[in-house]
């Protein structure tokens, strides 16, 4: 703290220079070199802390990865990981995020569309912020919400039960895959209508007018106009939404006690001192795994986010 | 400007009227989707109550809050979480507010890249970021990888992604190089600057990036559990797996507390955000 105020009171002394500055248009000013640098020193802070906090243990995780237990460069640890019970577990994690993410978008953008158009404030501003309060619940109390709600003696679980229909019997288990994807909807959908509310609304009136006076139907309007606008920011909701549930751990290791191979779940096993002789850095490699699907997928949303923001300027 | 106005207020106006034109998605349609979308999110909440105070041959009873109250741990856990919470607040702030300022008034071009580095979090797992705290923090001095502090230092991180966006979004709406010409012309320097004129401009900002980054602290189940300090949500599931109704009753606790403040905030941002859009029409 006091580094960085000693850097703002410095810059104080020379209030001419930031009028000067202010002249310039946006985006041309040209600055000398020992200015940047003086600019660039106010963030040292910040970076710093992302550096240590993040970054820091980020690389040691991935370094680590390709080490054995003496410290000597191995790949056994990726051998591993894309064997057996490890490799099961990123498939299955990745089937749940593909699965869970691609529902949400669906019922996602179709809530968001039924909100754009509703024309009821009160409706409007309750979905609003639930959207924001639910896409921010999570964690062990959902897990137990759902479990009081179709666990095995859960309300709703008991009351189908007791109108003849027993879904426990017929191969549901809130305790599985299914299970958890239907869970993360609880957070997922509401993060979906956060993401399309801004690009829906930005549809204008004017477009749909138009199309209309040159005689074009309402699902030529859609087809035309309406999805392709569309597209570029779901696709990349879509990958959000998967990094999303990818990442997820707390709701998952609440509701199976740890026991549904996931990539998070097994890694957490393995930090939490389950690790079997000769499997020293094998976490790490998971790890630097889940990075690496993390990456991928932001590589995409980049992508399409450069295009998605030519759409809709 | 004047020649648009009066084009833009009617089209500002109808657009919050008859946005139903718009789209043109039919009253059914609208009807069918919000009813069955908004039962999924109540009814897990009315089945948790009703759970939370279900007693032997369906009675009612409210054994599972009192057994909850009078357990001492329920307070130490909760009060560890608060006082994490506190600290990764406290920290976020010092941290952000001078970075955020700094970034718009000496570095614009680069808001876009800051924005960038605060969603990094979103790229590492926690639970991959506590396996690296472990390997890469394990020699520490222990008052800091041995008690919660590392918790809090490392909350501010993870919630980056909410806390950064939340102040850069409330900077982004002020004048804030005219303000800062404007004090400077009056003689102020940078910390009567903060203290005076951009502290009580960013309030909105710095509520909700506290709220946010409180409710996160509270909820973090990953990175507690997995370095062995018991807060709150790993006291929550520690119950879970003796008294499942105990469990119920403070996950609904535990998503009240989260979700109250959440709604504010949520509901304050977006109207001062269709305000803030109408007042820029009217102009």
């Amino acid at each position: 703290m006091t580094k960085y105020d000693d850097e703002l009171l410095d810059s104080d002394v020379r209030p001419t220079g930031n009028r000067e500055e202010a002249q310039i248009p946006v985006g041309r000013s040209s600055r000398g070199r020992r200015r940047g640098l003086r600019n660039a020193l106010g963030a040292i802070p910040f970076i710093a802390y992302i550096g240590v906090f993040l970054a820091l243990p980020a690389i040691s995780v991935i370094t680590t990865a390709f080490q054995d237990g003496n410290g000597k460069f191995t790949l056994s640890n990726f051998n591993e990981a894309v064997h057996g019970v490890y490799f099961k577990s990123f498939v299955a994690s990745i089937e749940l995020s593909f699965v869970a993410a691609l529902v949400a978008v669906v019922v996602g953008l179709l809530a968001a569309l039924a909100v754009s158009s509703t024309t009821n404030r009160v409706v409007r501003s309750l979905v609003t912020a639930g959207s924001g309060v639910f896409a921010n619940t999570g964690g062990v109390p959902l897990a137990f919400s759902f479990i009081a709600t179709v666990g095995n003696f859960g309300i709703i679980t008991k009351l189908l039960k007791s109108a003849g229909i027993d879904i426990y019997a017929h191969g549901f288990s809130l305790y599985s895959v299914t299970g958890l994807a239907i869970v993360y909807q609880y957070f997922l959908i509401p993060l979906m209508v956060l993401i399309m509310l801004p690009p829906i609304q930005a549809i204008r009136k004017e477009w749909v007018d138009a199309s209309q006076s040159l005689g074009a139907s309402r699902s030529q309007f859609w087809r035309w106009i309406g999805i392709p606008l569309l597209l570029p920011p779901i696709f990349a909701a879509f990958i959000v939404l998967f990094t999303d549930s990818f990442a997820a751990y707390a709701t998952a290791q609440a509701l199976t006690s740890g026991t549904i191979p996931l990539v998070p779940i097994q890694l957490g096993a393995l930090i939490s001192g389950n690790v079997l002789a000769g499997q020293t850095n094998l976490g790490d490699a998971l790890g630097a795994g889940m990075i690496l699907v993390v990456v991928l997928a932001g590589v995409i949303y980049a992508t399409i986010q450069r295009r998605t923001s030519r759409w809709l300027r | 400007m004047a020649t648009i106005a009066p084009d833009l207020t009617p089209s500002t106006k109808s657009n919050s009227n008859n946005s139903s034109d718009v789209l043109k998605l039919g009253r059914p349609f609208r009807y069918i989707v919000l009813t069955l979308v908004g039962l999924f999110f109540i009814v897990p909440i009315v089945s948790s109550a009703r759970f939370s105070f279900l007693g032997n041959h369906n009675s009612f009873t409210i054994s599972a809050y009192t057994q909850l109250f009078g357990t001492a741990q329920f307070w130490s856990t909760l009060f560890l979480s608060v006082k994490v919470g506190i600290g990764t607040v406290f920290l976020t702030l010092v941290l952000l507010i001078p970075t955020v300022v700094w970034v718009h008034v000496r570095l614009p071009k680069m808001r876009r890249i800051f924005e960038a580095i605060s969603l990094l979090p979103l790229v590492v797992p926690s639970v991959v970021v506590t396996l690296g705290v472990i390997t890469s923090f394990r020699g520490l001095p222990n008052i800091i990888y041995g008690t919660p502090v590392i918790l809090s230092l490392e909350y501010v991180v993870l919630a980056l992604p909410f806390s950064y966006r939340a102040l850069d979004s409330s900077v982004q709406a002020i004048d804030l190089k005219t303000l800062v010409e404007a004090g400077q012309s009056l003689g102020a320097g940078w910390i009567k600057l903060l203290r005076y004129v951009l502290l009580p401009n960013i309030r909105g900002g710095i509520i909700g990036a506290s709220i946010l980054t409180f409710a996160f602290c509270l909820g973090e189940f990953a990175v507690a559990s997995l370095l062995s300090f018991t807060t709150f949500p790993v006291f929550l599931v520690q119950v879970g797996q003796l008294a499942a109704s105990q469990a119920v009753a403070l996950s609904l606790i535990a998503l009240l507390f989260t979700w109250i403040p959440l709604a504010v905030i949520t509901l304050v941002f977006s109207q001062r955000r269709a305000s803030r859009s109408i007042a820029v029409a009217d102009e």
